[in-house]
């Protein structure tokens, strides 16, 4: 008992860490831990994912804020494309095969990583 | 117009739960030009109200686990602390390494899984098929 509360803590801890550095990846962390570690299904690995990164994104925010990071205009115009684009994905994604789309995902990590770290 | 479009790539890519915010910061930085930090930024005032929406329909849908869900919250507050401290204060060049680093070991871990899918499938494939020829 005592020992999944440590495990808690500690992929708690990881996400906040790689959601501060980079705002954004922690939920890479936490879906798998969901699942792998807790044992949740697809889908409650996900929704509990989301509600425990929106802590972590707002105080991350406040340091990224009060250094004079947030460009306004930029933020608020990807949002907004954001939503249409969470809306055409809701409809699309049923059609095509999650499958390809995450084989492209990781083909253009692979370019981007090797890229970013030359 | 443009920016319009780039936040759309990732919203579509979220519902798929492989990091939109991770496409959109890629787009900004590698593509448009935006400085790293700016563009991390940028994925802060992106993630919040996609999430909100998103945590409200899993509140109705009773998907949350709040057992575990709130532990990670809260030790991620503290994490996140520690990560934003150095990460404002981290020379761009670096942080962007770092970024892809991160990046690759998420790539390989989406290679294992895939593997592990493929194997599995190919178990399941063998058994129905020696149950057939039984």
């Amino acid at each position: 008992m005592e020992c999944k509360m440590i495990k808690k803590i500690l992929v708690g801890f990881c996400a906040g860490i790689i959601s501060g550095l980079f705002t954004a990846g922690g939920g890479m962390i936490v879906v798998p831990a969901l699942i792998h570690i807790f044992h949740l299904d697809d889908r409650k690995a996900r929704a509990t994912s989301i509600f425990t990164i929106l802590p972590m994104v707002v105080t991350s925010g406040i340091f990224y804020y009060s250094n004079n990071y947030i460009n306004w205009k930029l933020g608020i115009t990807c949002a907004i494309g954001g939503i249409i684009g969470g809306y055409i994905g809701a409809k699309i994604l049923k059609k095509i095969s999650i499958k390809i789309l995450k084989k492209t995902f990781t083909i253009f990590l692979i370019y981007v990583s090797i890229k970013m770290i030359i | 117009m443009l920016k319009l479009l780039v936040g759309i790539i990732p919203g579509i890519i979220s519902g798929t739960g492989m990091g939109g915010g991770t496409i959109l910061i890629l787009i900004l930085s590698l593509f448009m030009g935006v400085d790293q930090h700016v563009a991390q930024a940028t994925n802060l005032v992106f993630f919040v109200p996609t999430s909100i929406t998103a945590i409200i329909v899993s509140i109705k849908e009773k998907l949350i686990d709040w057992n575990i869900g709130i532990y990670i919250a809260v030790s991620g507050i503290v994490g996140a602390i520690i990560g934003a401290k150095i990460s404002v204060k981290m020379n761009v060049i670096l942080l962007k390494k770092l970024f892809g680093i991160f990046l690759a070991f998420i790539a390989i871990y989406e290679i294992y899984s895939l593997v592990k899918e493929y194997r599995f499938n190919k178990k399941i494939n063998n058994n129905i098929e020696r149950k057939n020829n039984l």
